[in-house]
């Protein structure tokens, strides 16, 4: 009696396990690898990104392939690629082949995401980037299509139209300050000692004489320098009146905290990392304060109609401003999803030839892929005005706000009348010192 | 047939004689037999991949024992010689569309030259200022790589190399059985009168020098094959990645190397080996806990390096084995008497 009473009761625990598991078993599932550096911030918003996206997609009722509903389920895949290449390539690898994902979206160290790439092309799998911003990486696609049409950018846009949109915001720093002090143009260029700011440092130098501004001199203090209060005095005794910074490390915080103390009279534009997160402020005691930088999404800045339900939504799940990388969920509910529910199949083949033909929104701008010189895909973003542009933001009393594009005119001869502008946007403030020089 | 029988039979009597009568020389057999044998049991391509990593490194870490573990002359920047093996086979490939297999080699002997480049200049250093003089000269080529996009591809590295073959089995075959032959032979370099020669240096030079032997000529000798054997390293590691970067010449890569070859134990090329044949995989099963992944490896290092600071080969070799106090050779630890001079063992 007793060795019945106990296999009833193992059959009814077996039955009760089953018809709870039974839905699970019979919906199937989108798996989706989200790869990345997940220890830092860039990986941490690319797995933000596509729980947002995947969560929001699920509750809807899921992806509808054919005539079935499908389930997201997301991969989290360690990338660690920040300090270990082979360790990236690994965890693309254990993607493919042991969790068996459909689609990978992410990776970020350029040098890491090569290596990854090749592997999601071996397994015909696709790969949306969203981190590093080489143009190599889509130039492949370009040059060999066959095998690389996997792979798509997803985000940033590529470096060389970060330099212009940079200069872009170097001009629009240098018309306020002509208007507003009616004083020529001194630039000077103060770049970390890093590899990445190389091209950066080249472009700049050739193309700030052209734009007819004086170029003083260029300064390149190491990324994680604790003081840099001899650059600073040389730049003050120079007379710049725009510093062009190009920063992603340490030397960010310090720059603009000291530049603040001394009040140095020139307004800091470029690319400055650091400023584009929301405790720059505390971390510069208020010192930041005027920083310009390049961003993709700001608080109260709208490309589009997607742009606030998108931030209003991170910032109510992970209390904070999303970095670009959290645009792994432009990648997974305006590219992927929508493609798959057209196609109606998973088949990568299909889903690229639909991919790559679409013009579609996205939270910061408008999506459209571009084409090489032979006409061939290059899956790499359009740049521009009425797709891509990013945003420039400066910290304004304590408050990272938008101030480009604000009348931004692309190509005042051939379209006088095009001005773009965000909703959001606010003028560009002065440092009150330099207005007293 | 006689002389096949007369053979086999001779053949089975060393085995039972010198294999068989050491626990350690069985692990290595089943080592051989393992790796060897592995595809016919799992052809899973992430498994393959991790094998083919772990002998890639394996080599690289054997390789600095070689160098550092035998002769004494530590090496802080071995990340140099594997670095130039990758970017000299990879420039040499791009450039000039020679295939891998001939690739490989050559980038070594490029190694090679630059096993003679840092090896002169440190000849009269010793000990802490050695290893910072080393530890410069990948720093020096990094430098060097990023001024030279054009040719080196700079900071995004060398990308779209080919591997040597795209079949699965053939890339797994092709790197162990590299590994195995290069492991072999630096075994046996450190078992000749060179290896003597090497060991006879890190202990006391003075002497070494007394004897009549060129101590300078050993020294670099120990560089350059050294060299060599990283660079193999190198050039296989490009070619299976595909992509020759800035980080393989990254100081991290200069002390994982120090790392493995302390773990297992250093001047034995065997104990470098095991140890990247242990923490490379393991690094792989601690992803089940993500976020603890590197905090679990570096507890495992440092528990294993405070409890058995000979490294983990030693430690086990020790327990398994003695050592005849007055023949001084290895016996199973269960033996009373040595197995060839009868000496008491306790």
């Amino acid at each position: 009696m007793k060795k019945c009473t106990l296999g009833w009761r193992m059959l009814l625990v077996a039955c009760i396990v089953m018809a709870f598991s039974l839905p699970a078993w019979a919906a199937k599932t989108i798996k989706i690898g989200v790869i990345g550096p997940m220890q830092s911030l860039e990986g941490r918003d690319h797995w933000a990104g596509a729980t947002m996206a995947a969560d929001e997609i699920n509750a809807a009722g899921g992806v509808k392939v054919g005539n079935e509903k499908m389930q997201i389920v997301l991969i989290k895949a360690d990338s660690n690629e920040d300090k270990n290449i082979t360790d990236a390539s690994n965890a693309m690898e254990r993607l493919m082949t042991k969790d068996k994902v459909d689609f990978v979206v992410g990776g970020f160290r350029t040098e890491a995401v090569f290596p990854m790439q090749d592997i999601a092309m071996d397994y015909k799998k696709i790969f949306i980037g969203c981190g590093a911003a080489t143009d190599a990486l889509c130039d492949r696609v370009g040059t060999d299509y066959k095998r690389y049409k996997y792979y798509f950018r997803g985000t940033p846009f590529k470096s060389s139209y970060l330099a212009k949109t940079s200069i872009m915001h170097l001009l629009a720093c240098a018309a306020v300050i002509k208007k507003e002090l009616n004083a020529p143009i001194k630039v000077a260029l103060v770049a970390e000692k890093l590899a990445w700011t190389e091209g950066m440092v080249k472009l700049i130098q050739g193309y700030v004489p052209k734009l007819g501004m004086e170029l003083v001199g260029t300064w390149q203090p190491s990324a994680n320098a604790t003081d840099v209060t001899a650059e600073l005095s040389a730049i003050q005794k120079s007379g710049a009146n725009i510093i062009f910074t190009v920063f992603s490390g340490m030397v960010g915080i310090t720059f603009a905290r000291q530049a603040g103390e001394f009040k140095i009279p020139a307004l800091q534009v470029g690319i400055n990392v650091e400023s584009q997160k929301d405790g720059f402020w505390e971390a510069t005691k208020g010192m930041g304060n005027y920083v310009f930088t390049m961003n993709t999404y700001v608080q109260g800045v709208e490309q589009n109609e997607l742009t606030k339900p998108f931030m209003d939504g991170y910032k109510k799940r992970f209390k904070g401003t999303p970095t670009y990388t959290a645009d792994t969920y432009a990648s997974i509910k305006y590219n992927l999803v929508p493609a798959i529910e057209a196609v109606g199949s998973l088949d990568s083949d299909k889903l690229v030839a639909f991919m790559e033909a679409r013009e579609y929104l996205v939270p910061s701008g408008k999506v459209k892929y571009e084409k090489n010189k032979d006409g061939v895909y290059t899956h790499d973003l359009t740049w521009g005005p009425g797709y891509l542009t990013s945003v420039g933001c400066q910290w304004q009393d304590g408050k990272l706000v938008g101030v480009w594009p604000n009348n931004w005119m692309p190509d005042p001869k051939n379209y006088p009348n095009l001005k773009i502008t965000y909703k959001g946007m606010v003028p560009i403030k002065l440092p009150p010192w330099m207005k007293k020089q | 047939m006689g002389l096949v029988i007369f053979y086999v039979k001779k053949l089975f009597k060393i085995f039972r004689n010198e294999v068989l009568v050491l626990p350690s020389r069985v692990v290595v057999g089943l080592f051989f037999i393992v790796l060897l044998g592995l595809p016919l049991v799992t052809q899973d391509p992430y498994f393959i991949r991790i094998i083919i990593l772990t002998s890639i490194f394996a080599i690289f870490a054997a390789s600095w024992d070689l160098l550092s573990g035998f002769t004494g002359q530590m090496n802080f920047g071995h990340a140099l010689f594997f670095g130039v093996g990758a970017y000299g086979s990879a420039m040499l490939n791009i450039h000039f569309n020679i295939p891998p297999w001939a690739t490989i080699p050559m980038g070594a002997i490029v190694a090679v030259l630059a096993g003679l480049i840092v090896g002169i200049p440190c000849l009269r250093l010793k000990h802490t200022y050695l290893a910072l003089t080393t530890l410069a000269f990948p720093i020096i080529l990094l430098g060097i790589i990023i001024a030279l996009p054009d040719i080196s591809g700079g900071e995004l590295g060398m990308t779209g190399l080919k591997r040597i073959t795209e079949s699965l089995l053939g890339n797994y075959y092709l790197h162990v059985g590299v590994f195995l032959v290069l492991a072999v032979i630096m075994w046996e370099i450190t078992d000749s009168n060179t290896g003597i020669i090497f060991h006879a240096i890190r202990e006391d030079e003075l002497a070494v020098k007394a004897s009549g032997i060129n101590t300078v000529f050993y020294k670099l000798l120990a560089f350059c094959l050294s060299g060599f054997f990283a660079g193999i390293a190198g050039g296989l590691y490009a070619h299976y990645m595909r992509i020759a970067g800035p980080s393989t010449l990254g100081v991290d890569q200069s002390f994982t190397v120090v790392i493995y070859a302390i773990f297992g134990g250093a001047a034995t090329i065997y104990g470098p080996i095991a140890a990247v044949f242990i923490l490379f995989p393991l690094l792989e099963v601690f992803r089940l806990w993500p976020e603890y992944r590197m905090m679990l490896f570096a507890a495992v290092v440092l528990v294993i390096l405070l409890y058995m600071p000979e490294g983990l080969i030693h430690w086990i070799r020790d327990k398994i084995e003695k050592e005849c106090p007055r023949c001084k050779i290895r016996n199973i630890a269960t033996r009373k008497t040595c197995r060839i001079c009868t000496a008491n063992l306790d």
